[in-house]
């Protein structure tokens, strides 16, 4: 084989030149490998946001369980990582062809090795397999919740293109309640949250609560979550949730907000809702234009009914003049407007109303709403200014 | 009939513009691919760079939603169908048929069918861009977002025919290597003896001819759903859009191996290469593959942990789909056995290669952690899974390719790249690729979904995008040094001789370029790493290494003539996709076009009057 003797021979000598080389060097070398380490460690510790929608920042028992899940994942991903990088990188300096090297000793295997590094990862990765498969289903329902414990809040989610609908059967005391884009629980109280939607597939994702589960036409399908108050640092808080299948044109701006309350806010809330609100004289000339042009698709007056609903879709797909709107019985009561977009405001009422598809490109108010005509709104300023006095009068 | 067959002598040029046109030899037919694909690849990667720049900080109004969709919509669709499946075509074509010792492919006509219906079925895809009408539902486009009330334009229509008409190719072609590498090896070449590239785009072709089926049903029941109002997918019909979500990862996962198996098949002929050393471990690679091949049919539904399926699916798939990472992993520890003990020359083709293991390891662990559903519930649809799937397409994928290209290319060029160039080109690219691709592990896990087009100031993802954005100005250097390496070595690179890296494969014992007909004398192969063998039993004897293989004339060896059926075949196929789009007629004229086509095929002489 062609074996080269002076390869072999200069092998030693490269060794021992490259000791020499590197020993006044050595102090420099940890210094930098110190400095290296402790850079990558910092990038990593600002790079893991505890922002307001990061899944580092877990409020609840869901997302924290997920988030363990994953870090140990990061862990061992991280060992492997090292591992297997060092070796190949290993490999890649230490068995560089040296000048008149010639072929190397041929080798085609090693079965025992190759049985090794076959049955080790397997039983490793049967052993994470069979704690993730447990946690899966630890987390499939509220504790107690098949037992039939029943201190769970159940709410109904409906996604539309582009906001969020919440249905709450009994939102406590037997009261039901239909809101949009605002998703308000107790804290430390479980909630189930069944998910659909009525034209495409959306998906409901609350990242410091839980992961997402998607929401599908002819579906009903569920999630759980629940914020802990030793998680959080002052009542009410809000949390960011957002879509998280693509939906179309606007997907990117489908969000909304859970409101973590007191139970007593909670209850205050749920009481208050669909009571008459006081209206100003301007309000009730407002409350005229609105039923005059929004009733079709908005309803302001308490929960939806299911048959009004099931219209409006209906009348969507026939291509009407027609199409799921957000309930805005209690809008004056909510932080956003949009789905999560502008703060709630008379302004941003304003800017909303005048160029909806601006905001939101694509929505379905100017383009289905005969007020407006080429994207640009008919009704008079005076009549613009009465129905946002009516809007922020909704409490 | 016999009137048709006189109508046409079959073509007899081999220069100029209808050589090409009509050609079946499988060189000229991979050079035809992989140029397309290239030139697609550049075309996808543009489409990248609107998206980076649109998302380089935030509230960004560059472009808005309606172009940003079509983008992503776009970069995926053709990467995916566009660049690294034809890439790998164009190598299957290329060096299949010289590694196993043939002449030319089983069925030379139908593999120039696959390339032109390849063509035009790109061609139609991306049709919409000519009217406005791009598609812009996502590569996976889900129903129901695809269909007519919430999809008015044509765009999912041009998607969904313009799949058809690449599905029909792609099918057509792996049929063909199918027979060609299993009827056609030189003797001597048992299957154990395979190389393991000849063995990834074996099980990569079968995997090819059972997963179209699937996603062509659902692309007709698209089709049909939105032009002949079935319900299929529609929920006020009664139809399932869950439905959809099945048949398209039934077929995508096994997808995602048919684009991942021929890179590795690349990388495991040129590590060998450079390591001067035999494939570690070559029984359990080429086993790894097959496995990883069986259970890609096992895992779809790790794509949909967050659809509802129920706990006692998302158990099932995690545990499939953790299992897959073992074969996966036994292909990685032999490729870094086969360095162990080398004398690594690391020419660019080997840093690709050594690249491409680096970052696969990467995308292989972050696969990882998305098997398990729980952890997967925060992971699905975020930047984190755009990390992973670059991880594994680029870092793996184009990588192989890349190691290909620089490996195999003098072969068919007759020049080497250049290597000062080429490691420029793969140090713009490794770095450029985790510059951009790694802060997407973070953005996404911080709570980015993808497939959005603007984010808010108050996000927290500016600075990571930002960085995603940068690096992609490195990549975008990386391929316009490649391109300028692979042009220059035309007039400037050193010849390469027949077997510039003193290589073990059997294609590189002829001439650079090879003749039309490859082997003058079809050879004995002698064992795995043919070429090594002779070479060592040369210097054994103490003569000189073998030279390349003398031509001999060619008119004393018969080849498939041209023909120009397989293009007016492609052309009938696609106007019937075309008029579904516009007016029916059309397609009868299309399906007319592909008849006479197909009568034309089946009654020319089998070869041109010059042949013997």
């Amino acid at each position: 084989m062609g074996f080269n003797p002076q390869g072999l021979a200069r092998r030693p000598a490269n060794i021992a030149s490259g000791e020499d080389v590197k020993k006044p060097n050595r102090p420099g070398m940890r210094l930098i490998q110190f400095l290296a380490f402790s850079v990558v460690l910092l990038l990593l510790g600002v790079a893991c946001s505890q922002g307001d929608r990061s899944t580092w920042n877990p409020a609840g028992p869901v997302a924290e369980k997920q988030l363990l899940l994953f870090n140990v994942l990061v862990w061992i991903m991280a060992v492997t990582f090292v591992g297997v990088e060092g070796v190949l990188i290993y490999a890649a300096i230490k068995f560089r062809a040296r000048p008149g090297q010639g072929r190397p000793k041929q080798i085609h295997g090693n079965l025992p090795l190759e049985i090794a590094w076959t049955v080790i990862p397997t039983i490793l990765i049967m052993g994470l397999g069979i704690w993730s498969v447990v946690v899966l289903w630890e987390l499939n329902e509220p504790p107690g919740y098949a037992d039939g414990v029943d201190n769970v809040l159940e709410v109904t989610a409906t996604g539309h293109q582009w906001w969020f609908e919440f249905e709450y059967a009994d939102a406590g005391g037997g009261k039901t309640i239909t809101t949009a884009n605002e998703l308000r629980v107790p804290v430390d109280t479980p909630v189930r949250v069944l998910l659909e939607s009525d034209d495409v597939i959306h998906s409901l994702w609350i990242p410091r609560l839980a992961g997402k589960v998607d929401m599908i036409p002819t579906h009903t399908n569920r999630l759980w979550f629940q914020a802990d108050s030793n998680m959080i640092e002052t009542l009410p808080a809000t949390f960011l949730g957002q879509c998280a299948e693509f939906c179309g044109l606007s997907h990117a701006l489908m969000k909304f907000e859970v409101t973590v309350m007191e139970q007593d806010d909670y209850d205050a809330w749920v009481e208050a809702y669909g009571q008459p609100p006081e209206f100003s004289a301007k309000a009730k000339e407002g409350q005229k234009v609105f039923n005059a042009n929004c009733t079709s698709c908005h309803t302001s007056t308490g929960p939806d009914a299911p048959a009004l609903v099931d219209g409006r879709v209906a009348g969507f797909l026939a291509g009407g003049a027609i199409a799921p709107a957000p309930n805005l019985t209690d809008l004056a009561t909510r932080q956003k407007i949009a789905a999560g977009l502008l703060d709630l405001n008379e302004d941003n009422l304003q800017s909303w109303l005048r160029n909806p598809n601006g905001i939101k490109p694509g929505n379905y108010m100017s383009a289905k709403a005969p007020f407006y005509k080429d994207g640009e709104i008919t009704l008079s300023d005076d009549q613009i200014s009465n129905v946002i006095e009516y809007l922020i009068s909704l409490k | 009939m016999a009137t048709i067959s006189g109508v046409l002598a079959r073509p007899s040029s081999y220069n100029g513009v209808w050589s090409w046109i009509t050609t079946v030899d499988h060189k000229r037919i991979g050079i035809l691919y992989g140029f397309t694909a290239f030139a697609m690849l550049l075309i996808a990667g543009l489409e990248a760079g609107v998206m980076r720049s649109q998302l380089a900080v935030a509230d960004n109004d560059l472009i808005g939603p309606g172009v940003f969709n079509q983008m992503f919509t776009m970069h995926a669709t053709a990467m995916v169908f566009n660049v690294i499946m034809p890439l790998s075509a164009s190598f299957f074509n290329l060096i299949v048929p010289l590694a196993i010792g043939a002449r030319d492919v089983a069925f030379p006509r139908l593999n120039a069918l696959s390339y032109w219906l390849f063509l035009f079925g790109t061609l139609l895809l991306h049709a919409g861009f000519l009217q406005n009408q791009a598609p812009d539902a996502g590569w996976f486009s889900y129903a129901s977002l695809t269909e007519k009330p919430y999809s008015s334009n044509a765009g999912m229509d041009f998607w969904a025919l313009g799949l058809l008409v690449l599905g029909t190719s792609s099918v057509a072609a792996a049929l063909n290597f199918t027979v060609t590498i299993i009827n056609m090896r030189a003797p001597g070449m048992s299957l154990m003896r395979m190389p393991v590239f000849i063995w990834m785009t074996l099980i990569t072709s079968i995997l090819l001819i059972l997963a179209f089926p699937v996603i062509t049903v659902g692309l007709i029941e698209l089709t049909m759903d939105r032009n002949f109002g079935t319900n299929f997918f529609m929920p006020s019909g009664g139809g399932d859009p869950l439905l959809w979500q099945h048949l398209f990862w039934v077929f995508g996962h096994p997808e995602v191996y048919i684009l991942i198996l021929p890179p590795m098949g690349v990388v495991s002929e040129v590590l060998p290469a450079f390591s001067r050393k035999p494939l570690f471990g070559y029984p359990f690679v080429v086993f790894s593959g097959l496995v990883i091949g069986i259970m890609s049919w096992a895992v779809w539904s790790h794509h949909m942990f967050t659809t509802g399926l129920g706990p006692v699916a998302n158990s099932v798939f995690t545990i499939t789909t953790m299992l897959i990472a073992v074969p996966t992993g036994v292909k990685i520890f032999n490729w870094i056995g086969t360095m162990w003990g080398g004398a690594i020359e690391f020419k660019t083709s080997m840093l690709f290669a050594v690249g491409f293991i680096a970052l696969f390891i990467i995308g292989g662990l972050s696969g990882v952690s998305h098997a398990v559903a729980p952890a997967d519930n925060q992971q699905q649809d975020t930047y984190y899974i755009v990390a992973h799937i670059h991880y594994v397409l680029f870092g793996g994928s184009i990588f192989g390719i890349f190691a290909g290209i620089y490996y195999w290319g003098p072969k068919f060029t007759g020049r080497l790249l250049g290597e000062g160039l080429g490691k420029l080109n793969f140090w713009l690219m490794f770095i450029g690729m985790n510059i951009t691709f790694f802060p997407m592990h973070f953005v996404g896990m911080n709570g980015m979904p993808r497939r959005v087009y603007t984010y808010t100031a108050d996000s927290g993802f500016e600075i990571f995008n930002m960085i995603s954005s940068l690096g992609y100005i490195i990549l975008f250097f990386s391929f316009a040094v490649f391109i300028i390496n692979f042009l220059r070595s035309f007039k400037h690179g050193a010849e390469a001789g027949h077997d510039p890296w003193d290589a073990p494969g059997l294609e590189w014992s002829i001439s650079s370029p090879p003749p039309a007909y490859n082997f003058a004398k079809i050879p004995q192969v002698l064992g795995r790493d043919h070429y090594w063998i002779v070479k060592e039993q040369a210097r054994e004897a103490g003569q000189e290494p073998p030279p390349a293989e003398a031509h001999v004339d060619e008119r004393t060896i018969h080849m498939p003539s041209p023909s120009y059926w397989p293009i007016v075949i492609a052309f009938g196929v696609t106007w019937i996709a075309g008029g579904i789009l516009t007016y029916y007629a059309l397609s009868v004229v299309g399906g007319l076009i592909a008849f006479v086509g197909v009568l034309g095929w089946g009654n020319e002489p089998a070869s041109a009057q010059s042949d013997h």
